[in-house]
């Protein structure tokens, strides 16, 4: 076959055809995939729920809808008295290595951190990524930090807590270290740290301002 | 050129990192840890070895003057479509790669492929041609993952054989990306001149 | 002051050569001469500024109340190009001393991934804000500080590379390998300034 001649009616057909092509395609890839991409999104939030709510207790449980309110989602927990047993927040701090950093926190009713879940982050992977295990690391598992990374990357020589699961915010300071606070921020990602704890304190605050403006405690469900 | 010879070409010959020096910023931004640099070099041989298939079989139907707009287009397509489907069926993958995904259009390999091979010849030796450069693409970026994760983290594919205090993490971060690949540059280098003696 | 400390951080502390990897390929390809690394860091600076406009406004208008996010990266690769042409033929029109400083960049930038990358960036608002709700003002501002971020580590890095030429390197080290470990030893002395935009925002009681 011969190549098409480069006129103006020939360059704009082809052009034209081939996007409307492609723009087809995409319409439908589209169409198939959304419906799975829906559900993971979905099942992520469900098991974040689960998780850090409940860790590894096995208990029946019911959720009640989500509540969205101030950039925060609220999910309250229930066991199947009806008793609340804790709300997961969803908390995003703008300020993050990257970006944004979304995770998700669990307090019981007096605002103990059950858990927490990373939901989105755009920091470096494998680095600042690893705050999905750094902060619920008991102080007794610190990491051996040696002399060369200490003077290197600024780690503290003595390292300390950084398990945040069973701290309260209202009575611990959960600020990095470095700024006084009572976590050690991850090694070589200060920035990262900062935003991850800024993020669990805002969903603090928040879950507070919900469950008192709501009454959410005890038997209700109401929402 | 028989088929299976453009196909090996494109790993050693026509290396694109190591030869041809396309492609450095998911190279050096996504190899943090030897999967990553896979799952990268994986997802961008797929969109290499479509985007090589369809301009090889339009190469006649397509002017040359709209040509680099035809080719981004088809190009811009297989990448959007990779995107959903890592999305879908990969998410955590696809997390953790993030931007660079969208980014595999504007990977000169890709473009460049496209111009210097499909456009010329036919779909068999274009499709082998993205093989062997996918391939290519795809060893060079573990290679690169596999060094920088077992010296930054002292592990290898996620298990670790070292222990955490022989970590250099410095490594896992952005200068470490640009040494490694430039000390793995020199040691092809002298394995080169020693050849060419 | 958040303006202000977007500068910073889009600067010094997360550059987008240096510690985001984006723009490698212009980074180690047009940095042989100060001159030619200050024509491309113009070029990036005006093309990036526009481009991030153009499609915050595509993204925002059309795109997403029509539900076709999923068109994005074609639209903006196809926007860019197009941008790219069009201010090839204005300027040779307009100002031809400008596009004779210009023009050769040109051609090159459609392919630098640093003008995709921070488009979808601002587009999806997944960029340091600083604090500051992401729109098309914190947008224009971030790109702006990024691609001056872009020009500052091209030309160091071309200053480094033509002191580099005049010395004796190895054999096996010279061209790429030398210059990847040069920009790497770059990359380090950056993360020196990690850390200062907090600093400042503390200082300044943010």
């Amino acid at each position: 076959m011969k190549k098409l001649q480069s006129n103006i009616l020939n360059m704009a057909l082809m052009l034209t055809v081939i996007a409307i092509v492609a723009a087809g395609l995409l319409a439908w890839v589209n169409n198939v995939t959304s419906g799975p991409i829906e559900e993971i999104n979905n099942l992520a939030i469900e098991n974040g729920i689960k998780s850090v709510i409940l860790g590894d207790r096995d208990i029946q449980f019911t959720v009640d809808p989500p509540v969205e309110r101030d950039g925060f989602v609220f999910h309250s927990v229930n066991d199947m008295n009806g008793n609340l047993i804790g709300t997961a927040v969803e908390s995003t701090d703008r300020n993050g290595f990257g970006g944004a950093l979304k995770v998700m926190v669990g307090f019981d009713p007096e605002g103990v951190i059950l858990g927490y879940t990373v939901l989105e982050h755009s920091e470096t992977p494998g680095l600042g990524a690893q705050a999905d295990d750094w902060f619920r690391q008991a102080s007794a598992e610190a990491k051996e930090q040696s002399g060369v990374a200490d003077v290197i990357l600024g780690a503290p020589g003595n390292p300390g807590n950084h398990n945040i699961i069973g701290l309260n915010p209202g009575n611990n300071l959960l600020t990095v270290s470095k700024d006084g606070g009572e976590v050690d921020a991850i090694t070589a990602s200060t920035i990262t740290s900062r935003a991850f704890l800024r993020s669990v304190n805002a969903a603090y605050k928040a879950v507070f301002g919900y469950t008192a403006a709501d009454g959410v405690s005890g038997a209700s469900s109401q929402n | 050129m028989s088929y299976f010879k453009t196909i090996v070409n494109g790993i050693v010959k026509e290396n694109p990192t190591f030869v041809l020096l396309l492609g450095m910023c998911p190279t050096l931004a996504t190899t943090t840890s030897a999967v990553n640099g896979l799952g990268m070099g994986v997802a961008t041989m797929f969109v290499l070895i479509c985007s090589n298939t369809f301009i090889s079989l339009l190469k006649n139907l397509i002017p040359d003057g709209v040509r680099i707009p035809c080719y981004i287009v088809v190009i811009a397509s297989f990448v959007t479509i990779l995107q959903m489907v890592m999305q879908a069926y990969v998410p955590d993958l696809y997390k953790t790669l993030g931007i660079f995904i969208p980014l595999i259009v504007v990977n000169c390999i890709i473009l460049g492929r496209a111009e210097a091979f499909a456009a010329k010849n036919n779909v068999l030796a274009s499709v082998c041609d993205g093989v062997g450069i996918g391939i290519g693409f795809t060893l060079a970026l573990t290679l690169l993952g596999f060094v920088r994760e077992l010296l930054g983290n002292g592990a290898v594919f996620g298990y670790r054989i070292l222990p955490e205090s022989m970590n250099m993490l410095v490594f896992v971060l952005a200068p470490g990306a640009f040494i490694t690949l430039g000390l793995l540059m020199a040691i092809v280098n002298s394995i080169k001149n020693r050849k060419a003696e | 002051m958040e303006y202000f400390l977007i500068f910073i951080a889009a600067i010094f502390v997360n550059n987008i050569v240096l510690s985001q990897f984006l723009g490698i390929c212009p980074f180690l390809g047009v940095s042989k001469k100060i001159s030619t690394a200050a024509g491309m860091g113009l070029a990036v600076t005006f093309v990036l500024t526009v481009a991030v406009i153009v499609t915050y406004a595509l993204q925002n208008w059309v795109l997403n109340p029509y539900g076709l996010g999923y068109l994005q990266t074609i639209v903006f690769i196809l926007v860019i190009a197009g941008l790219v042409q069009m201010l090839e033929t204005v300027l040779k029109k307009v100002s031809p001393s400008l596009y004779q400083a210009l023009g050769i960049f040109l051609p090159l930038i459609t392919t630098n991934c640093c003008i995709l990358g921070v488009s979808i960036l601002v587009a999806n608002a997944t960029y340091n804000s600083q604090g500051l709700e992401p729109n098309l003002l914190t947008g224009v501002v971030y790109a702006i500080a990024t691609s001056i971020g872009f020009a500052l580590a091209l030309i160091i890095f071309a200053g480094i590379r033509e002191q580099l030429a005049k010395v004796h390197v190895p054999k096996s080290m010279e061209g790429m390998a030398i210059a990847l470990i040069t920009a790497g030893l770059l990359a380090l002395a950056f993360m020196g300034f990690s850390g200062v935009d907090h600093g400042i925002a503390v200082a300044a009681g943010l």
